[in-house]
């Protein structure tokens, strides 16, 4: 269950909304970042919120990409795998994380850290291959740095 | 209007019709899968391609989207049109099942119809067939999600059109799946609209599965029995049973829709329970005994002494010979309503209303502005909410007004409608079209005579299927209340005519004879019991609420379905030359059979 | 070279407030506020002859002019910050650099057609974007230049900053409204236009944000100032051109729109890197058709893009050397497009996925000969899908089949990927 002060906070937002819906996405967004994924609670509870059924919160989880409905690692490696990254050695990346990471892609690993999702152009496609963990960017990604990065984003250096 | 050339034919149609449409005017059918009458263009499935050889616009064009204009040269039959439909065919086919061998739609499927129409023949598509799992969405409509080809008429259908918010679509890209957020019964009252509305077989009726195929239904237009409005409707049975039914198309009424009571209410006609032999005390006879017997028994009581009942369920021309009935049995005394109250309210609102004055579903779906007076249409007329419904969409305000009018019955079509406690508050006057929706069973007829006063059409809601019918005959008749007839204290006895009197105003007094097909307490009671067909079983009319008189034509004979089985697990052996339990008659034949012996 | 939108950067930061008002930054606002009535700032913009910048190429000043002057009830402005075409970085370089030259476009534009609230869409990933908008819309607000009755002119206006949850598709302006809605991201059919009828069913415009970002300048300078900007005499203004791939120095460049395709490459670019020669690139994103060594020259404008069989798009230059497999990169492309179809019609739906399996096929070197021929079906026949994300899919692979069937065919004679791709 969310705490009072967040669903009161995404109330107001609601409220604030043009129409209820247009606030639909910021309030999943919010759920999300409290929950880590979009669990089946968050779902009733941002129906709830909205004022839409779980149904129709659901249509639009399903079609965002950036809303999870499956449990995520506490950090997630988005690798962008479009045109300019593909040109500048994208795939190897990828296969590189998920080796290094004995994952597939799309999975998470064992201890819960990352998962491993393929991603569609992050805008950065001057400085590919690319890839995104929660918010920041990472360009010029080589094999090694990409590994520091993942040491770095685990809090180990 | 304008005027354009499909195939070599000049058509001329109205203002912002489409082409697709301007095409069927002049029976040039054109593929379409996600275009419906009722829920107008999406531009999703391509399918209706079309080549506009010359004029204002040119070039492939779907023709769903198209508005007809002035001087444009349409053809369906020109190489690229076709190449492109077959096409869609094919991405369409890609991914789908093709288990037709197994599939309750097959035979009456647009998929396999337009498959074949638009010529794709040959898998060239070498890749995985994309699967999903369905959905449990309850014991009336099966889910098989495979066969889906992403039409969005489903979804469209129930969050916009009757505001259902329980299914929808997921997913995106490939992957869009068409259902609910986890398994369960759907919560509309309109759901079962989704296995007409659904080109494929993805929804199917459980009730029915795996029972018939298309080419070997029995089926006739009909007409809903359900409640007042008589939507109409396309039973279907095999080997004398009635399997399920299908909305039938019919602008000024139903639209293309029927509610999920109509569709899937209680098959009671097939039940093995049903009386279907003629009883005299109790034991079976052959019809010409029992005629005998009623006619007999009916010679005992003094003139004035019975009164013939009858209700909304008896069709128009079993209603119409009561008088004469009544006159034959000396005097008896004529009842087409049991209940005072519901009686005067339905002779009122039929006396009352004229035909300019009626609203028909579809004159209430265009009101700018809907009154629903003290009634709960969820009960009592289910389409007049999908009617009331479509009127909001356009704009019109709702006003439910009275206590006996909950607010539910407008969340269940997600309306927002506005409370009253009394008429007045209504604004009725600044409407150009509005409709004041009202029930006899729920206002009296001095409140009728006093809504019917205002400057409005009005929509009366009766008891049952012919209940403006009955109201008319009763008004014209000089007909009593049963409650009325029998608190005179003259009535001694009683024939039912397929109606269920209420023991309390009964009382003591013998049903002398039943006419009927259903099981009740009048059958129990009564002295002879004469069966008689179902609506199915019968050609007939009934009168709806508005005044219509609407035919219904007979699906099937009258007798025990050849799957019933008894308790033991067998079916029953009857071993006899004509059809086991087919003796209902009508029962305008009945009563006719009667009037002779008297 | 004159900058234009890069004019006030500042290296490795953004640039603030005061400085940019320093610059002359606002200034615009002011001349068109105080000095100029809407259809004036509006009759500017369509003499400056600037076309947009988010890949249709449709001019701006007209497409403000379609909305109906005396409709009742609110309208509105969107800015297109979606960016989420491959390739594409440009609005993301502009916004981390300088906010303030889009609010203050956005407000102008707002003003010409008598918006009361914008708003402003951005794409997940933007995050730095967004904070850097979400600074300058308030200290728009703190110096007057949102809100009630700015200069003192009577007119009001409000911008919001809408995040979205990611997809390509909700880039396209109409499936842009019912994602802001709150909706799925599918289009919407057209006609009725947004201009006409838009979000939540008022009149809408939707610009991309360089061409907002834009119209500061040409209210400033004149429309005359602006069109002299372009290298040609057709063009009108400058254009960011952001350059990825195989170059040796690839980077979000302003140059004057009609800048040969060459010139860009061999210049700032730095020509390709090392060891790499030139074989195509996609002159505007990823729905571009492919550009080949012999079309080096081509002014990179709108039409004379169009001209050798491309689109200028969004000026996103993404560049393959000698050892690129077209195939592989046309597979690629179109994995993208069939991932991010919205999923609404049949022909990207369906049509993408089958794209998708052929070009598979034919890399793994399983392909026949009459795949190409499949595949020249499907890029006539993707035409015909609700919006435009199908047809610019098949972009890439009308350009393989004009500029590189030998390559495809090789493919399937060998039994194999040329390039040694799998
Ligand atoms: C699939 C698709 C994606 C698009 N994505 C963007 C985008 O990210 N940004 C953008 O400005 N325009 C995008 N567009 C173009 C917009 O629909 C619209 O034409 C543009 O925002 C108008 O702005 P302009 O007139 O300033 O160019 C996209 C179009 C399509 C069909
Ligand atoms: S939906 Fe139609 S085509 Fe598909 S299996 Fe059923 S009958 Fe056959
Ligand atoms: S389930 Fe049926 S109606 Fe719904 S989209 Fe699929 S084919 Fe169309
Ligand atoms: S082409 Fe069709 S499926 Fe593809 S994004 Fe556009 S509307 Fe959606
Ligand atoms: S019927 Fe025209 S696109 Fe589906």
């Amino acid at each position: 269950m969310i705490p009072d002060t967040l669903k009161t906070k995404l109330k107001r937002r609601v409220a604030a909304a043009i129409t209820n819906r247009e606030a639909a996405i910021d309030v999943m967004k919010s759920l999300q970042a409290h929950y880590g994924w979009l669990t089946d609670e968050a779902v009733q509870e941002a129906a709830e919120i909205v004022g839409l059924s779980t149904l129709q919160i659901e249509e639009l989880a399903t079609f965002y990409e950036m809303i999870y409905r499956r449990p995520v690692g506490r950090r997630v490696i988005h690798a962008c795998d479009s045109i300019s990254c593909w040109a500048m050695g994208g795939e190897a990346l990828l296969a590189h994380l998920s080796g290094h990471l004995e994952i597939k892609v799309g999975e998470t690993t064992a201890d819960g850290a990352f998962t491993l999702l393929p991603c569609c152009c992050l805008g950065n496609c001057g400085e590919a291959p690319t890839m995104m963990i929660g918010d920041t960017i990472y360009g010029r990604v080589t094999l090694e740095s990409a590994l520091e990065i993942l040491k770095r984003e685990r809090g180990e250096i | 209007m304008p005027k354009l050339i499909i195939d070599d034919i000049t058509v001329e149609v109205a203002e912002g019709v489409t082409v697709l449409e301007a095409a069927q005017s002049v029976d040039i059918p054109i593929p379409h899968f996600c275009w419906h009458p009722a829920l107008g263009k999406a531009g999703a499935c391509r399918v209706c391609a079309v080549k506009l050889l010359d004029g204002p616009i040119k070039g492939i064009q779907m023709s769903c989207m198209l508005p007809a204009q002035d001087g444009m040269v349409v053809s369906t039959v020109d190489p690229e049109a076709v190449a492109m439909r077959q096409q869609v065919i094919e991405w369409l086919m890609i991914n789908h099942p093709h288990d037709c061998p197994v599939c309750d739609e097959g035979g009456q499927c647009q998929l396999q119809d337009y498959t074949i129409a638009c010529g794709h023949g040959l898998r060239r598509y070498d890749g995985k067939k994309r699967t999903h799992l369905n959905q449990d969405l309850g014991p009336n409509i099966e889910h098989e999600m495979n066969r889906c080809i992403q039409c969005y008429r489903c979804a469209r259908f129930y969050q916009e059109f009757a505001g259902g918010t329980d299914f929808g679509v997921m997913g995106s890209a490939s992957r869009v799946y068409f259902g609910r957020f986890e398994d369960g019964e759907l919560q509309s009252p309109f759901s079962g609209n989704l296995v007409d509305i659904c080109p494929t077989g993805v929804f199917t009726d459980k009730t029915a599965r795996f029972r018939a195929r298309y080419w070997d239904f029995d089926m006739a237009p009909s007409i809903c029995p359900e409640c007042s409005l008589g939507c109409n409707t396309t039973p279907v049975a095999r080997y004398r049973e009635l399997l399920k039914i299908s909305a039938r198309h019919n602008d000024a009424v139903n639209g293309w829709f029927i509610c999920d009571r109509g569709r899937f209410a209680d098959k009671k006609v097939n039940s093995f329970d049903r009386p279907r032999v003629p009883l005299v005390n109790g034991s079976s006879s052959g019809w010409g005994d029992a005629v005998d017997a009623v006619a007999k028994k009916a010679a005992e009581f003094a003139p004035g002494s019975i009164a013939v009942v009858a209700s909304s369920r008896l069709a128009n021309e079993g209603a119409a010979l009561l008088p004469d009935l009544a006159r034959a049995l000396s005097g008896a005394k004529l009842c087409f309503f049991s209940n005072e109250v519901i009686c005067r309210a339905s002779i009122t609102a039929a006396s009352q209303i004229t035909p300019h004055m009626a609203a028909s579903l579809d004159d209430v779906a265009s009101a700018d502005c809907i009154v629903i007076y003290e009634c709960d249409l969820r009960q009592e007329a289910p389409m007049m909410l999908l009617a009331v419904r479509q009127a909001w969409r356009k704009g019109a305000p709702v006003f439910l007004v009275g206590k006996g009018a909950p607010l539910e019955q407008a969340a269940a079509v997600s309306v927002e409608a506005v409370d009253l406690d009394i008429i007045v508050e209504a604004p009725i006057g600044i409407f150009d079209r509005p409709v004041i929706i009202f029930s006899t069973m729920r206002s009296s007829a001095a409140e009728i005579k006093n809504l019917m006063a205002a400057e409005a059409k009005f929509a009366p809601l009766f008891d049952g299927p012919n209940g403006m019918g009955m109201a008319k005959l009763a008004a014209a008749n000089s007909t009593i209340s049963l409650e009325s007839a029998v608190k005179s204290g003259l009535i001694k006895g009683i024939i039912t005519i397929e109606c269920v009197i209420a023991d309390e105003l009964r009382g003591e007094i013998p049903i002398i004879a039943a006419l009927d097909w259903q099981m009740n307490s009048s059958v129990k009671n009564a002295g002879v019991f004469l069966p008689t067909t179902a609506w199915v079983e019968m050609n007939g009319t009934f009168v709806n609420n508005e005044g219509r008189a609407q035919q219904f034509k007979k699906v099937m004979a009258p007798g025990i379905p050849v799957s019933a089985t008894l308790e033991s697990g067998h079916p029953p052996r009857i071993h006899s030359l004509d059809v086991p339990g087919g003796e209902p008659k009508p029962a305008w034949e009945v009563i006719t059979e009667i009037m002779k012996r008297l | 070279m004159e900058q234009i939108l890069f004019r006030h950067n500042r290296p490795g930061r953004v640039v603030t407030f005061e400085e940019y008002r320093s610059e002359g930054g606002f200034s615009a606002l002011k001349k068109g506020l105080t000095t100029m009535s809407p259809d004036g700032v509006q009759q500017t913009v369509i003499d400056s002859g600037m076309r947009g910048r988010g890949g249709a190429g449709f001019p701006t000043g007209k497409k403000w002019s379609f909305v109906p002057r005396n409709l009742p009830g609110p309208r509105w402005l969107i800015c297109n910050c979606d960016e989420m075409e491959p390739g594409t970085y440009k609005d993301r370089i502009l916004l981390e650099s300088n906010p303030y030259s889009l609010v203050e476009g956005i407000i102008l534009a707002c003003y010409a057609i008598g918006v009361r609230h914008a708003f402003i869409f951005i794409r997940r990933g933007y995050e730095q974007a967004a904070a850097n908008l979400k600074n300058a819309v308030a200290e728009a607000h703190g110096a007057g230049f949102l809100g009630e009755n700015i200069f003192g002119s009577g007119f009001s206006c409000d911008v919001d900053i809408h995040l979205s949850a990611g997809r390509y598709i909700c880039g396209e302006e109409t499936a842009l409204m019912n994602s802001l809605e709150g909706r799925r991201a599918n289009p919407r059919a057209k006609p009725p236009f947004p201009a006409i009828k838009g979000l939540w069913g008022g009149p809408t415009v939707v610009n991309n944000v360089e061409s907002l970002a834009n119209v500061p300048y040409i209210i400033a300078h004149g429309a005359e100032w602006f069109k002299g900007t372009a290298a040609t005499a057709e063009a009108s203004g400058m254009k960011l051109f952001c350059v990825s791939g195989h170059v040796a120095n690839p980077g979000c460049f302003e140059l004057p729109l009609g800048t040969r395709l060459g010139e860009i490459i061999y210049g700032p670019c730095g020509g390709m890197r090392h060891g790499s020669s030139f074989k195509a690139c996609l002159p505007g994103g990823a729905s571009t058709p492919y550009l080949t060594a012999e079309q080096l020259d081509v002014a990179m404008d709108f039409d004379p893009v169009a001209k050798e069989g491309s689109r200028l798009g969004t000026g996103g230059i993404v560049v393959f050397d000698q050892h690129t497999c077209m195939v592989g990169a046309t597979l690629n492309l179109v994995r993208f497009y069939a991932r991010e179809s919205c999923g609404w019609c049949t022909p990207c739906r369906e049509g993408l996925p089958y794209v998708v399996h052929l070009l598979e096929k034919i890399e793994a070197g399983q392909g026949r000969e009459e795949h190409i021929q499949i595949l020249k079906e499907h890029v006539q026949r993707l035409n015909y899908a609700f919006c435009a994300l199908a047809p610019g899919a098949m972009g890439p692979v009308d350009g393989l089949l004009r500029h590189f069937e030998d390559e495809v065919r090789e493919h399937i004679t060998k039994s194999r990927c040329p390039f040694g791709g799998s």
